[in-house]
């Protein structure tokens, strides 16, 4: 191997200071144990990004390894000269697994594997979700996915006009209030859709998010096509001694989660009946008893948030399934809205595959490049998507409020009596 | 019609309207376009199974993936080669 | 297709790496040779710790016993400790060998990563957090930084969900590991601590196609392009296809155009800038048409979203300030404001409300008041569905912005 070459990078450096892990110190500490070119570089790289005030890469071609449509970003560096080692620096996307669970094993023969054919940069994780991998050359993108597949088992994520890798919460692993299993439907919708996955289908991406709970960790229904959350429909479990410790200080309100600010003595009324959206709750003093009226109850979980050892969600649970929110680009940002409010599902979920495959073959025909799903939805109308694409009974629960504008498209068939009308017969009743 | 020679249909409408559009990458509407008749999942699996046959190669646009032919036009990584050798 | 459902650590991860076996069975004359396809992520259960396998599904509650420490009990009468660290997410393999470390030490192997970048280490007594714990605190970086924060729970900020900035990406405005860097320094006792009213979620993206799903944060980063893209008419013709870079704009604004330089003709294209969202798209298809500018580059803050259904429904965050200057290496003016905003949030919001239901309450003539951040024609929407965003009642507040004579509505001239 040549001479390492570093680079002056006075203004990077400043970011080894403060408590914060300095990912300048790592990528150092890492560039010299490991003598690699390509970390100086990307410092050196850096700095002048830092200088300049302006990005020095351009985007490549490649979209993945042979075969696959999706999982490699190319990327290309505009100061070969200066920085020859990071030339051509491209991204892998590696599906990370549900809930971000790892073995070190695995993760051990990862990092043995990068360090041999990347820049041993990586993010853990990736805004989507998966683990990336910060850095190779062209040659090396085939061997990488050989490496992944034989000695692994890991394949790559998605990206382009591909669905997109999927992700969900922590889930029944840690939570005690996920409401369904978003590690197996994040994991069985990614095995059903491996093809959609790693090969271009769409007008544009398509992602798909699973959320244990209403609080929805994973911000589906900020950043998902299709967002996936968990609901109940019974009754809050209630264990009154439980909401009465709370209310003699006894326990913390919020798990702690407000250890260290003096807000205080807990009151029941204050911290969570006022709050409460629906004002469904009732805690009766000379009882000292909680009343909840669970019809009323739209499930935003703040009580139970507050006092999780004395409220739990109830145990008939589902899911509610959301459509099309996506970030500003290109018609303004939107949530997802309900498209079903709760069902019942089990493994391996064919009816909401089943459903999936309705929404893309819709997309793919009518969709205009660059529509995400929820744009589309816009552009026809939620009532005629609803209908005439998925055929779906509309309900309240679709819409916040009813439209304010009667400029109903009434249909010829909805009209008695059609369209054709016979202009003899009026006349008769109405004189020219 | 068998899907070999679906395929080729495939292949030949996407030769011809690079040929003739100026543009060495089509996205996936574009080739809709051309052929109608084709239900446009079966028209992606014809695609990309001419890409894993060789004929057909992935573009990537940034935010979606375009397909062409190899040798036509910009390569995937020939923009950046050819930009040198100026 | 599919590998299967792994309910046990898959024996391949126990054999070395083998760097030669990837050239042996790759032939790139035969690319379908060998070639393994569609076998997904390994299965997530093989890959969580015992104690988690027997309780999945089976959590009762949790108690966070400090800021970063959360105390698990299920019913069948286990418990755990989960620690949560945070890490910077741009990283080094290195790095993530000492998270093994960690893991293989006090955990059996097994470890966790949030949505947010943190990561967790899961133990089941005491005994083994207090050691953690102690651990963790003496992991330091060369200059002092810590490796492994811990916190990130409660009522504090938690991790910033962030790009790539100009480590890697060929659109950014602005760098994204650099500004949560500096950031995150000065929040610091935020990340450790439960002193705020409730949660607070920060978030940056790098330009405006927002990889990072900010428009639902609590506060969050964003840069901006102000300058449409140059049009290199000499070189264009030669590095781009014309029709490429045309249909990669989302508005429509590029067209075709043919220049004569040197008497010669060449075919470019024309932007009609009054179109010009500065997204990018068209660098990205046609390296002729750079859109960085280091001068005219800026920074806006986003505030008052959130994903939660928590008392109130998910909301989008809004534009408070923009053409903040974009100042590497630490970035002091943004870091500035959006400290100085979490903390009048922090200062007048009521226990349990996120900075949107806050805003919400006290009105957002209160909150440009109370943060005094001047109020500009820039943080009026303008976009779709602007209308929403207009003032239709007489139920506003006499800030500091209500005069008394029409003469003083008028802009100074």
């Amino acid at each position: 191997m040549s001479e390492i070459k570093k680079h002056d990078t006075p203004m990077v450096d400043e970011l080894k200071k403060g408590p914060w892990p300095s990912f300048v110190d790592d990528i150092y500490t890492y560039a010299e144990k490991h003598k690699k070119q390509a970390c100086f570089d990307i410092m050196g790289l850096l700095e002048l990004s830092y200088i300049h005030k302006e990005t020095h890469w351009k985007h490549g071609g490649i979209v993945g390894v042979f075969g696959y449509g999706g999982g490699v970003i190319g990327r290309y560096c505009d100061q070969q000269e200066k920085f020859p080692a990071i030339w051509a620096f491209h991204t892998l996307r590696v599906h990370q697994t549900g809930a971000k669970w790892y073995h070190t094993s695995a993760l051990r023969k990862l990092c043995d594997m990068w360090d041999h054919r990347g820049s041993g940069i990586v993010n853990f994780h990736g805004s989507t979700g998966d683990i990336i991998l910060l850095g190779t050359v062209t040659e090396q993108l085939e061997p990488i996915f050989f490496d992944l597949t034989h000695q692994l088992n890991w394949d790559l994520g998605g990206s382009g006009s591909n669905m997109r890798t999927p992700a969900c919460c922590m889930g029944y692993s840690l939570c005690e209030w996920c409401l369904y299993d978003v590690q197996e439907m994040d994991y069985e919708l990614s095995m059903a859709f491996q093809d959609e996955l790693h090969r271009p289908a769409f007008p544009y991406k398509f992602k798909l998010k699973f959320s244990g709970c209403p609080l929805d960790c994973v911000a589906a229904v900020a950043r998902a096509d299709l967002s996936f959350i968990g609901i109940w429909r019974d009754n809050i479990r209630i264990d009154q001694e439980a909401v009465r410790a709370y209310v003699n200080g006894e326990l913390p309100p919020n798990s702690g989660a407000f250890s260290d600010r003096d807000w205080g003595p807990f009151d029941i009324k204050k911290e969570v009946i006022d709050f409460c959206p629906t004002q469904c709750m009732y805690w009766d003093e000379k009882e000292q008893k909680l009343y909840i009226n669970d019809q009323e109850c739209n499930k935003c979980m703040h009580c139970i948030a507050v006092m999780p050892e004395a409220l739990k969600p109830g145990t008939d649970t589902g899911v509610c399934i959301l459509i099309g929110s996506k970030s500003v680009i290109l018609e303004g940002a939107q949530l997802s809205t309900v498209l079903v409010p709760f069902i019942k599902t089990e493994p391996p979920y064919d009816e909401i595959k089943e459903l999936v495959y309705k929404i893309w073959d819709h997309w793919m025909e009518v969709g205009k490049m660059r529509e995400r799903v929820g744009e589309l939805i816009q552009r026809i109308g939620l009532n005629r998507y609803l209908i005439d694409v998925l055929g779906i009974e509309p309900i309240p629960q679709h819409i916040l409020m009813p439209r304010v504008d009667p400029y109903i498209f009434w249909r010829e068939e909805e009209v008695p009596g059609g369209w054709t009308r016979d202009i003899v017969e009026f006349r008769k009743r109405h004189p020219a | 019609m068998t899907k070999e020679e679906l395929k080729d249909k495939v292949y030949k409408a996407i030769e011809e309207k690079i040929k003739k559009g100026g543009k060495s990458k089509l996205n996936i509407k574009d080739i809709q376009r051309e052929l109608p008749d084709i239900n446009p999942r079966e028209l992606k699996n014809l695609c990309n199974e001419l890409v894993r046959e060789g004929r057909l190669e992935y573009f990537s646009s940034g935010s979606t993936v375009m397909y062409g032919i190899p040798g036509m036009g910009i390569g995937v990584e020939t923009a950046f080669k050819r930009e040198e050798e100026e | 297709m599919g590998l299967e459902k792994l309910k046990e650590l898959d024996p391949i991860y126990q054999k070395p790496y083998d760097p030669t076996l990837a050239e042996k069975l790759y032939n790139p004359e035969r690319p379908m040779e060998n070639r393994i396809t569609d076998i997904g992520p390994p299965y997530f259960w093989q890959f969580m710790p015992p104690i988690v396998q027997k309780n999945f599904g089976k959590w009762k509650s949790h108690v966070i016993i400090q800021p970063g420490v959360i105390k698990r009990v299920s019913e069948t009468g286990d418990t755990i400790y989960v620690v949560r660290c945070g890490t910077p997410r741009l990283e080094t393999t290195d790095y993530i060998r000492e998270i093994c470390e960690i893991a293989d030490k006090y955990c059996d192997g097994y470890v966790r990563w949030t949505t947010r970048n943190n990561v967790e280490f899961v133990v089941d007594s005491e005994e083994k957090l207090r050691g953690l714990l102690e651990d963790l605190k003496n992991r330091k970086h060369p200059n002092g930084s810590y490796k492994f924060p811990i916190g990130g729970t409660g009522a504090g900020v938690s991790n910033i969900v962030h790009t790539q900035g100009w480590i890697h990406c060929h659109t950014p405005a602005i760098d994204a590991s650099g500004i949560v860097k500096a950031l995150m320094d000065e929040l610091f006792e935020y990340f450790g601590s439960h002193k705020l009213p409730a949660k607070t979620k920060l978030a940056l993206a790098c330009c405006l196609n927002m990889c990072g799903a900010v428009h639902c944060s609590d506060i969050a980063i964003v840069g901006i392009h102000r300058k449409p893209p140059f049009v290199e008419d000499e070189r264009l013709e030669h590095v781009c296809e014309i029709p490429l870079a045309i249909a990669s704009c989302p508005l429509g604004a590029i067209r075709p155009a043919t220049v004569e330089i040197d008497g010669k003709k060449k075919k470019t294209v024309r932007v009609n800038v009054e179109r010009c969202m500065f997204c990018g798209n068209c660098y990205t298809m046609c390296p002729a048409m750079p859109l960085a500018d280091g001068e005219g580059d800026c920074i806006t803050i986003v505030v008052g979203g959130k994903v939660s259904n928590r008392i109130t429904p998910p909301a989008f965050s809004r534009v408070v300030l923009s053409g903040i200057p974009n100042e590497p290496p630490r970035w002091p003016t943004t870091v500035k404001w959006v400290k100085h905003i979490l903390e009048v949030y922090s200062k007048y919001a009521k226990k349990y409300e996120r900075i949107g239901t806050w805003i919400k309450r006290i009105g957002w003539e209160r909150f440009f008041e109370l943060a005094d951040i001047p109020f500009t024609e820039k943080t009026i929407d303008d976009y779709r569905l602007a209308y929403v965003s207009y003032r239709t009642t007489t139920q506003f507040k006499f800030t500091k912005h209500v005069k008394t004579k029409l003469e003083e509505y008028y802009i100074k001239k």
